[in-house]
């Protein structure tokens, strides 16, 4: 069966730009919680979309992130032009980071990104093209 | 635990309106990493943090944080207490570093708590 599409809005992050790094995903938890998500799932997406936020900030030139609501979930498919992982098996494990001193002294880089993104969604997956970009896809059930 | 006690306590300058100090504070969470407030930070919990940037307010936003309490005298910069004024959101600083300030907080009775974790089947625990 066809899901109903409640919302669609595409997102643009801009790489480097530290000064609103966030505010994509401040505004999808607002979305959320204004059409009445519960708090649980408003946190799930939160969380995932600002660690894949911060990911396009550090490291991608930019980025696309489309976010749609329906009926049943919501999906997240975000796709950034950038540098691309060169061994994502490693990038998933927890602890594994490739962060420059400068992000670490924004307080990220601790290497829990992307495994962030995994456990706070029910499906995930991810596609990444040496020195093209990376393409995340993750969903999250309403109930 | 009221945000006035603890400003009593650790001896706190408070950076932003006097009138959010009732607030209750429940769970404390203490690192410099943004990304341990994502993965294991209860929501609406006390920060501490030794980072003193932009990113802690989003990520205080994302995390509906009660408040920041900055550690070993670092002093936010005049943009960020703006902004946490904007957002409502608690400022103080206190000249203990973390581990006293965490001791001593634990010794009044506040603990950390984790966030919500899925569990094996999916269904989790709750917020």
């Amino acid at each position: 069966m066809e899901q109903e599409i409640l919302y669609n809005k595409i997102f643009r992050i801009v790489g480097r730009d530290f000064a609103n790094a966030g505010t994509v995903s401040v505004k999808i938890k607002k979305i959320l919680k204004e059409i009445g998500i519960k708090p649980e799932v408003v946190y799930r997406v939160s969380i995932c979309c600002y660690e894949a936020e911060m990911n396009v900030i550090m490291y991608a030139r930019f980025a696309k992130m489309d976010f749609t609501i329906t009926s049943d979930e919501v999906i997240i498919i975000l796709e950034d032009e950038g540098p691309g992982i060169e061994n994502i098996e490693l990038a998933m494990k927890e602890g594994f980071s490739t962060a420059t001193q400068e992000m670490r002294e924004l307080g990220f880089g601790a290497g829990l990104g992307l495994p962030n993104i995994k456990n706070n969604s029910d499906e995930f997956k991810i596609e990444s093209e040496l020195l093209k970009g990376t393409k995340l896809y993750f969903k999250i059930n309403l109930n | 635990m009221q945000l006035q006690e603890i400003v009593n306590i650790l001896e706190c300058k408070n950076h932003t309106d006097e009138g959010l100090l009732w607030r209750d504070i429940e769970y404390c969470y203490a690192t410099d990493m943004m990304s341990d407030v994502l993965k294991a930070c209860k929501i609406g919990s006390l920060l501490i943090t030794g980072l003193v940037n932009q990113q802690v307010i989003q990520v205080a936003e994302i995390m509906d944080l009660k408040a920041i309490l900055f550690v070993s005298g670092k002093e936010p910069a005049s943009d960020v207490i703006e902004k946490a004024n904007e957002k409502n959101l608690p400022m103080l600083t206190t000249e203990k570093q973390l581990f006293e300030a965490c001791g001593i907080l634990y010794t009044f009775g506040l603990r950390g708590k984790e966030i919500f974790q899925k569990t094996d089947d999916g269904t989790g625990n709750t917020l």
